[in-house]
């Protein structure tokens, strides 16, 4: 009967919905009462900024002066932008190397932290903490452990041996020095990591080890198709972060310029950064905001589609 | 819930609202807010524009310093401040060109501000053909450091700087050490110390990014070449990477006690004024035994000398200042004499009026001295700026980078640029 009605409705216009009592009503209008601060905050400092950076990005932008309507011109440009392929290419870089990096990393840490050894809580503590240091404190802080001179990551290899490289000045290793920085606060992701472990049944894993499989038969064939779901998560989290890069980047070339080593660290938010509130041209940061979006978007639908072939839910 | 007290919520919510967006003071004494992009010491300023609101009995809210994001924004908004403290005078342009700036020269006659007590190179900087965008305010020029003690234990006579740039490249040779593992330890010059000197160098090999009306680019001129290669053997001639694995985070120890001349890792350098004044080496390292001069001119341009290119803040009024009269009576009480004299005087920065000059603060200290004298020499030059200054600047500091760092050959790469930024250029000027 149920079914028949909602049937029905389908096809009326207006839709005819239920005749609300008095009840309904007022428990909607407060229902909306408590969503107003958001729907305000959302309108006015989401929707709106955003609609008005896409009519932006077809103009060129005058602070005091009217707007003048260039049609695709800011987008035209910045596929000839040698700039724009630069710093599309270092922040590339830093999602195809850093956040698989990252990724593993993490799911070992997480791993070992979820072993059952002594002080395992203050291990759990101690992995954790950097994440909580703010993020402009930390950039600061690597700046000094990465230093080639008096730095301790390179008085540490010199130790076994290795001569450490120009972490900060040389465009090669500006990146991989980035991206360390990165895993020295990958705190958030392993605790996302060690609850996921939780969750992995011990009738599996006790399954398995009847089964005759070992320890990394288990975490190979057990654990981790059981987590992917939130290798999935941090995956797409991470890949969107990446994207965004900038505070680090911002903050890391000392007092150099934007970008230092040779553009090496000019990642697409510190060009885009640059070209808006440095150069004033809006318009063109506002397109470029626009092409990251879509990018974001098609790569976190191809993520979506394929890991359906590798993700597992139970249940 | 019945109505009422669903109205009753929404009208208070509303109204709660609309408060937080008055927020404002009631109609109250007026002030002017001045805005000081740098500011070591926002007290001193504050005190200092309280001696106008001694005077005058209108209020002065000193904001100093003001992060560079912050500009922009604060001069395309409704509620810039009334008066505004540049850094320097490299983006005044462009923002005049965007409308953001008043242009000076009604304020500058009303006010009764005397043009020829600014020294010439840092008022040029503010002039763009007939217009006055911004007034210079305090200055700074650069000359060579030297530490006397590295000279001695090198031989060199401590008191008797390189007298050319040729002699400057002998000397560092002589000053640059290795130990006996073969690894760098002490650099005899670093071309670009804390940061780029370019526009000194290209200045002193006799040119410039731009021609001197600023209408043509000249980035592959042979002053320009010469001037990166010059500063490049600093680099190969020394391994170019272990140059910079020396020498990174240098930079970053500026204001500290370990900073690399003190230290005994670089012997040579180019500095500015307030390096002699109270707040840095005589703060950070009391005991440094070190000589300032002009920077040498090439051998075959003695007439170079006393070459030095004047930077500095700049004083501008926004366009959407509400009170013009206010912001131009205060701007000329801010260039009044005593006033420059007091400000740069107590930040040991170069006064930019002539009158100002003369006061002892300026000429007492030997060390300061040279650069007073450096001001006020014919040979003082200063940066050419256009619209397109801080676009190329980024574009120059990464060819810079390749050349100085790497060891590339400039010439294809000036060419480069050369293409690219003049159809930028004439776009700009049209």
């Amino acid at each position: 009967m149920e079914e028949l009605r909602l049937r029905k409705q389908k096809w009326t216009w207006p839709p005819r919905l239920p005749k609300w009592g008095f009840r309904e009503r007022s428990n909607f209008k407060i229902g909306m009462l408590f969503l107003l601060p958001w729907t305000i905050g959302f309108l006015v400092f989401t929707l709106y900024p955003m609609l008005t950076s896409f009519y932006y990005s077809f103009t060129i932008y005058h602070a005091r002066a009217p707007l003048e309507w260039i049609g695709w011109k800011n987008y035209i440009d910045l596929f000839h932008d040698k700039l724009f392929w630069q710093s599309l290419y270092n922040t590339l870089y830093m999602v195809v190397i850093g956040v698989p990096l990252t990724l593993l990393a993490s799911f070992i840490c997480a791993v070992l932290l979820n072993l059952k050894v002594k002080g395992q809580s203050i291990y759990r503590v101690i992995y954790f903490l950097p994440s909580i240091v703010p993020t402009v404190a930390s950039a600061i802080l690597w700046l000094w452990i990465l230093n080639p001179q008096m730095g301790i990551l390179n008085t540490l290899l010199g130790y076994v041996g290795i001569e450490g490289p120009n972490w900060m000045s040389n465009p090669a290793w500006s990146k991989p020095g980035l991206i360390l920085l990165g895993m020295w606060g990958m705190g958030g992701t392993i605790v996302i990591y060690l609850s996921g472990l939780q969750d992995v049944p011990t009738s599996l894993l006790e399954a398995a080890e009847l089964d005759g499989a070992n320890w990394w038969q288990r975490l190979w064939y057990v654990t981790v198709p059981m987590v992917s779901p939130i290798t999935l998560f941090n995956l797409i989290t991470g890949v969107i972060a990446m994207f965004q890069y900038f505070a680090q980047a911002y903050v890391f070339r000392g007092t150099q310029d934007l970008g230092y080593p040779l553009n090496s660290t000019l990642f697409y938010s510190v060009y885009l950064y640059q070209n808006g509130f440095l150069w004033l041209k809006m318009g063109y940061a506002s397109a470029m905001a626009w092409v990251l979006f879509i990018i974001i978007l098609i790569c976190t639908i191809l993520l979506l589609k394929v890991s359906e072939r590798f993700t597992y839910y139970a249940g | 819930m019945n109505k009422k007290i669903f109205s009753v919520l929404s009208l208070l919510l509303v109204a709660s609202m609309l408060l937080t967006a008055c927020g404002g003071k009631p109609a109250e004494e007026k002030v002017l807010r001045v805005w000081i992009q740098w500011g070591d010491n926002p007290q001193q300023i504050q005190e200092l524009f309280d001696k106008y609101t001694a005077e005058t009995g209108v209020k002065v809210e000193v904001t100093a310093p003001v992060e560079p994001d912050k500009i922009l924004p604060a001069l395309t908004g409704s509620e810039p401040p009334d008066v505004l403290v540049l850094s320097g005078g490299d983006l005044v342009k462009s923002y005049a060109t965007e409308g953001l700036v008043v242009e000076l020269s009604d304020i500058i006659k009303t006010g009764g501000i005397d043009l020829n007590d600014f020294f010439d190179a840092p008022l040029a900087q503010c002039k763009s053909g007939g217009q006055i965008l911004c007034l210079p305010w305090g200055a700074d020029m650069y000359a060579l450091f030297w530490n006397k003690d590295m000279f001695e234990a090198a031989g060199l006579d401590p008191e008797t700087p390189p007298a050319t740039m040729e002699e400057l490249v002998e000397f560092a040779d002589k000053l640059t050490v290795r130990d006996a593992g073969g690894n760098l330890t002490q650099l005899g010059f670093l071309p670009d110390q804390g940061w780029d000197h370019s526009d000194l160098y290209a200045r002193m090999f006799g040119g410039f990014w731009y021609s001197e009306d600023g209408t043509q680019l000249t980035m592959n001129s042979q002053p320009m070449i010469d001037s990166l290669l010059w500063q490049q053997q600093f680099y190969t001639k020394y391994n170019a990477d272990e140059v910079l694995a020396l020498s990174s985070g240098w930079a970053d120890a500026y204001m500290s006690a370990d900073y690399p001349f003190y230290t005994g890792k670089l012997a040579m350098y180019v500095d500015g004024e307030w390096m002699t004044g109270p707040n840095f080496i005589s703060a950070f390292k009391p005991e440094a035994s070190y000589g300032v001069a002009p920077f040498p001119p090439p051998a075959d341009h003695p007439e170079r000398a006393n070459t030095a290119v004047v930077q500095g803040t700049v004083v501008v009024i926004p366009a959407g200042a509400k009170d013009k009269d206010a912001s131009a009576k205060l701007l000329a009480w801010m260039m009044s004499p005593p006033i420059v004299a007091e400000e740069f005087c107590f930040n040991a920065n170069l006064p930019t009026s002539k009158t100002a000059a003369k006061d002892p603060c300026f000429t007492e200290n030997p060390k300061f001295k040279v650069f007073t004298d450096l001001m006020a020499n014919p040979n003082a030059s200063y940066i050419i700026t256009t619209p397109i200054t801080l676009e190329l600047t980024e574009s120059y500091g990464l060819v810079f980078e390749q050349v100085v760092h790497t060891g590339v050959d400039p010439k294809s790469l000036l060419d480069q640029l050369q293409a690219e930024f003049e159809a930028k250029l004439q776009e700009a000027l049209k």
